[in-house]
C-alpha cells in the first residue's frame, strides 16, 4: 500500500514537473520571440495590443504621429507616445476611410498596434519589448507600449460601428452651455454594457441633426436641453466625437464630447464626405498594396502578382479591372513614391491587368482580398514579393503630387525617416 | 553745350549717394522686431500658402507658399508664430492645433528677432529673391516669424473683402468654380480666379451643412455643364489638391458660406473652442515694467497680447486675484514638482488695468495690467513673455508637452532647434 502512494507521488512529481518545465519553456519562448508583423504577411489583429488616447502630433508625409495614451494612472501627465502607421494600416475618420491628415489634433483615436516589423528600419523610437507594463510614475502604467506599429487607427464613431456599439445618453448637467453628459456605451442590442462615463461638453461641442450643425445653445432654446440644472435624457442612443481638455476641480481623466451625432442620416452624412475625401486622395496617391509574386519573362518583361491594401471605398476597388491599363510604382513603407519630379507616373511600370481575383474567405485586416495580375515590360527593383507599391488604374487622373510626399534625392534619410523628430521627456 | 550737362550732375549725384546710401543702410539693417515692442504690421512681408505641418505645442509649423512657380514643386516651408503672433480661423481667434492641414492661410511675417534662438531655420536675409527652380521665387523667405495667420475667411473679414460667385461647370459632382475677390462696399480691388470643386466640399448655409448634391437635387446647381452664378457673394475657404490636366497651381474650394448666418455660426463655435484654450492655458502678454520693493515683493505691469475674444479681457478686474506664471517664446508654461503649472506661478492682486485710447498695434490688446505679487521672479523683467490668469477662470492642468519641467526637461524644450524640419 505505501509502495503504490509512493508511486503514485512519484508519479504526481513527475506529471507536475514536466508542467512546470513546458510552462517555463514556452514562457522563455514567448519571452524571446514576441510577435511582429513579417514582410509580406498580413499580421492576426487578435495579436495587436489596444489601446486608445489623443492624438497630439501629426507628420502626414510619413504617415506617423504621436497619441497621449490612457494608462492607469493621471492622464494630463503622459508623454506624448510615438507611432507609426504600417504600410497596411488602416484609418478610420467618422466612420469612413481616412489619412492622418484628416484627423483633428485633439481627437481621441482607438489603435490597434504590433511591435515594430524591422526595429532598425522603425520611424519611431523603439521600446524594450515589455513597456506596455512599465509603470511611469503618476501616468500609471501602459501610456508607452512597444507595440507602436498601428494596423488600425480609428476615431470613436468609427470604433463604435466597426463594434455595433452606440452611447446611450444618461443625464445632461449644465451652466452656461457648458457641463457634463453621462454616458455608457453599449452594443446597439443592449447585451454588452461598460461603465458609465461622465464627459464635459461646451459651447464648442458640434451637435449634428440631419443636415444641420447645432450647438448647445440651439439644444437649449429648442427645451431639448434644459439652460441649467440637469436632465435625464432617456438612454437616447447616438454617437460620440471624442477629445480630451484639461479639467478642473482635481480630476485627472475626463474625456470632452466635440461632436454628437443625434441621428443616423447626420452620421451617414458625415461618412459621406469623408468618403469622398479618402477617395480624391487615393485616387491621386494611387491605391497601395503589395507584391505576392513575379514571374520574369525576357528583357525585363515580367508578370507580377500583387495584393491591394484594404480600408477603402468599394468604389475605388472597382476601378480594378481585367484588361484595363495601369501603372504601378515601388514606394516605400510611408507609402511614399520613390520619384515624383515629373509625377509618379514618370517612373511607373506600365502595363496592363490579366486578372483580378476577389478571395471568398474573409480578408485579414489590412487587406482588400483582392488579387490582382498585372504584365508590364519594365520590372524593376522595387517590383520583388514583399515590396510596398502604389497602383494606378488607366481611368484615374493623372495629377503630381507635393514635394513632401516623394524621395527627392538620395539621402537615405527621406526613404527612412529615423525618430530624431520626436521629443524626449 | 557743356555747362547744362555739368549743373544736371551737380543735381544727380547727390541724389545717387542718397539712393545708394539709403540702399546700403537698407540692406546693411534688415528690419527685425524687438524684445518689448510690437512691430508695425506695414513692414511685414506678405505671402500666402497651404498649411503642409504642425508643431502646435511649439507654436510653429510648414506652409508651401505660394511664389511665382509650380506650386506642387514647392518644399514646406517653416515658420514659427511671434510670441504675440495671431492666428484666425473661420473669422474667429485660433491656435495653430485648430486648423486642418491642407488650408490655405494667409501670412504676415518678420525676419527672426533673434536669429539664435530661431525655432525654425534662419535663411539669407534676402532669400525671398531666391528662385528655387521650377517652384520659382518667393517660397522660402527669410521672413517666417510670424504676426499674422488667417485663412480665406478671416483674411477677407479683415479686410471687408467678399468672394463673388460668377460660374460653375460641374461633372460628376466635381468641376470648377469661377469667382472673383472684392471690396464688399466698393468694387476696387478684384481678383478673379478659377478653383476646383468636387464632393467633398462642404456648403454652410444658415444651420446646414449641405455637399454638390444637395444643391445638384435642389436645381441650385446643375448636375452637368454651365451656369451662370450672377455674382452671388459669398465667403470661400480654400485648400489645395494636386490638379489634373497639367495645371500646374489651382486652388481648391474647401467650405462656402453661402449666407452671413452660416459664416457667423462657424465664428461662433471656434470663438467658444479659443476661448476655453486661452481660459486653460492663461491669457499670454509681456512685462513692460517691474517696480520691486522688498522680501521679493514687485508690482509688475504687463500688456496682454491682442486678438482674443473681448469677453476674456473683461475678466481681468481691479482688485481681483490672479496668478502670473514666466513664459516662453513658445509661450510654454514652465512646471515643477507634481502640482502642475500654478505652482510655479507668482499670486497677487490685480492693482489697475488700462485700456490705451489710442489704436492697439497688431498684436497688443491695448491692454495694460498690473499686479502686485511677494514672489517676483527672474521670468519677470521688462520684455520677457508672461502668462497671466484672473482668478475666476478654471485651474487647470496643462498638458506634458505644453511645459517645461524646471529639472527634467533641456534646453532644448525651452528653446527648440530647427532640426525637426526636413533640410531642403
Amino acid at each position: 500500500m505505501e509502495s503504490i502512494l509512493l508511486k503514485l507521488k512519484f508519479s504526481r512529481w513527475v506529471a507536475a514537473l514536466h508542467l512546470i518545465v513546458f510552462i517555463l519553456v514556452s514562457n522563455a519562448i514567448a519571452q524571446e520571440k514576441p510577435f511582429r508583423p513579417e514582410a509580406g504577411k498580413f499580421p492576426p489583429l487578435e495579436k495587436a495590443h489596444s489601446y486608445r488616447g489623443e492624438l497630439i502630433f501629426v507628420d502626414h508625409a510619413n504617415r506617423r504621429g504621436s497619441i497621449r495614451v490612457q494608462g492607469a494612472g493621471m492622464y494630463f501627465r503622459n508623454k506624448s507616445h510615438p507611432f507609426a502607421m504600417l504600410p497596411y494600416g488602416i484609418i478610420r475618420y467618422h466612420g469612413a476611410p481616412a489619412e492622418l491628415r484628416d484627423i483633428p489634433i485633439g481627437t481621441v483615436l482607438h489603435a490597434r498596434a504590433f511591435l515594430p516589423p524591422d526595429p532598425k528600419l522603425s520611424s519611431v523610437p523603439v521600446l524594450p519589448v515589455n513597456n506596455r507594463n512599465k509603470t511611469a510614475g503618476y501616468s500609471g502604467k501602459g501610456i508607452a507600449p512597444a507595440e507602436n506599429h498601428v494596423i488600425l487607427l480609428e476615431d470613436e464613431p468609427s470604433f463604435c460601428q466597426r463594434e455595433g456599439k452606440v452611447w446611450k445618453l444618461k443625464q445632461v448637467e449644465i451652466q452656461n452651455n457648458a457641463g457634463k453628459i453621462l454616458a455608457r456605451c453599449e452594443s446597439k442590442t443592449g447585451e454588452v454594457k461598460t461603465e458609465e462615463e461622465t464627459m464635459t461638453f461646451d459651447a464648442a461641442t458640434r451637435i449634428w441633426r440631419g443636415r444641420e450643425r447645432l450647438g448647445v445653445e440651439d439644444l437649449v432654446t429648442e427645451g431639448i436641453w434644459p439652460a441649467n440644472g440637469k436632465k435625464t435624457l432617456n438612454d437616447q442612443a447616438v454617437l460620440l466625437g471624442i477629445t480630451w481638455r484639461p479639467t478642473p476641480k482635481g480630476v485627472f481623466t475626463r474625456f470632452h464630447v466635440s461632436d454628437v451625432w443625434l441621428d443616423d442620416t447626420a452620421m451617414q452624412r458625415a461618412a459621406h464626405n469623408q468618403t469622398e475625401t479618402h477617395k480624391a486622395f487615393i485616387r491621386s496617391r494611387w491605391m497601395p498594396g503589395w507584391i505576392d509574386a513575379v514571374e520574369y519573362g525576357k528583357f525585363g518583361h515580367a508578370t507580377v502578382t500583387a495584393t491591394l491594401f484594404g480600408g477603402m471605398d468599394d468604389s475605388l476597388y472597382a476601378d480594378f479591372k481585367k484588361g484595363v491599363s495601369a501603372m504601378m510604382n515601388a514606394v516605400e513603407n510611408t507609402l511614399k513614391h520613390t520619384h515624383g519630379a515629373y509625377g509618379p507616373s514618370h517612373m511607373a511600370s506600365r502595363g496592363s491587368i490579366l486578372e483580378v481575383v476577389k478571395k471568398d474567405a474573409a480578408a485579414p485586416l489590412g487587406s482588400s482580398g483582392i488579387q490582382f495580375r498585372f504584365k508590364t515590360d519594365l520590372i524593376i527593383e522595387g517590383i520583388r514579393p514583399g515590396r510596398v507599391v502604389r497602383v494606378c488604374p488607366g481611368s484615374w487622373p493623372q495629377v503630381q503630387i507635393p514635394r513632401e510626399e516623394y524621395l527627392g534625392g538620395n539621402n537615405p534619410e527621406e526613404r527612412f525617416p529615423t525618430p530624431a523628430i520626436f521629443p524626449k521627456y | 553745350m557743356v555747362k547744362p550737362i555739368r549743373i544736371h550732375w551737380i543735381i544727380l549725384l547727390p541724389l545717387i549717394l542718397v539712393l545708394l546710401a539709403s540702399n546700403s543702410r537698407s540692406k546693411e539693417k534688415p528690419f527685425r522686431p524687438k524684445v518689448g515692442e510690437f512691430p508695425p504690421l506695414e513692414k511685414a512681408h506678405s505671402y500666402q500658402g497651404e498649411l503642409t505641418f504642425v508643431d502646435h505645442a511649439n507654436r510653429r509649423g510648414s506652409i508651401r507658399i505660394d511664389g511665382n512657380g509650380r506650386f506642387r514643386f514647392v518644399a514646406p516651408s517653416p515658420f514659427a508664430l511671434l510670441p504675440y503672433g495671431l492666428v484666425r480661423y473661420q473669422g474667429a481667434p485660433a491656435d495653430l492645433r485648430d486648423i486642418p492641414l491642407g488650408t490655405v492661410m494667409h501670412v504676415k511675417a518678420f525676419l527672426p528677432p533673434d536669429p539664435k534662438i530661431s525655432a525654425v531655420p534662419v535663411l539669407p536675409v534676402d532669400n525671398r529673391e531666391k528662385k528655387y527652380g521650377y517652384s520659382g521665387t518667393g517660397v522660402a523667405p527669410a521672413e517666417n516669424h510670424v504676426y499674422l495667420l488667417e485663412d480665406e475667411p478671416s483674411h477677407c473679414k479683415r479686410l471687408g473683402l467678399v468672394w463673388r460667385l460668377q460660374e460653375v461647370e460641374l461633372k460628376e459632382k466635381a468641376g470648377t468654380i469661377i469667382a472673383r475677390r472684392e471690396a464688399q462696399a466698393d468694387k476696387g480691388k478684384v481678383l478673379s480666379e478659377t478653383f476646383s470643386v468636387d464632393a467633398t466640399t462642404r456648403f454652410w448655409r444658415g444651420r446646414e451643412r449641405l455637399g454638390i448634391t444637395d444643391l445638384t437635387d435642389e436645381k441650385t446647381w446643375p448636375k452637368n455643364g454651365k451656369k451662370d452664378l450672377n455674382d452671388q457673394t459669398v465667403f470661400l475657404g480654400i485648400s489645395w489638391k494636386p490638379t489634373p490636366g497639367g495645371v500646374f497651381k489651382r486652388f481648391h474650394i474647401s467650405d462656402v458660406w453661402l449666407d452671413e448666418l452660416a459664416m457667423e455660426r462657424a465664428a461662433q463655435i471656434q470663438n467658444e473652442t479659443h476661448k476655453a484654450f486661452v481660459k486653460s492655458r492663461w491669457m499670454p502678454g509681456w512685462v513692460d515694467k517691474v517696480e520691486y520693493g522688498k522680501f521679493g515683493r514687485a508690482k509688475v505691469t504687463v500688456t496682454l497680447f491682442g486678438g482674443m475674444d473681448d469677453s476674456l479681457y473683461a475678466d481681468f478686474k481691479k482688485g481681483q486675484k490672479a496668478m502670473l506664471a514666466s513664459s516662453e517664446n513658445t509661450l510654454k508654461h514652465w512646471a515643477g514638482g507634481t502640482a502642475g503649472t500654478a505652482q510655479m506661478a507668482s499670486r497677487g492682486i490685480l492693482l489697475e488695468i488700462s485700456k490705451t485710447n489710442k489704436r492697439a498695434p497688431l498684436g497688443s490688446s491695448g491692454i495694460q495690467v498690473s499686479l502686485e505679487t511677494d514672489l517676483v521672479t527672474e521670468g519677470f523683467r521688462p520684455g520677457k513673455v508672461i502668462r497671466i490668469r484672473p482668478e475666476s477662470w478654471p485651474l487647470l492642468e496643462v498638458p506634458r508637452e505644453e511645459y517645461i519641467h524646471h529639472t527634467l526637461d533641456g534646453i532644448e524644450k525651452r528653446f527648440p532647434t530647427p532640426d525637426i524640419f526636413p533640410k531642403k
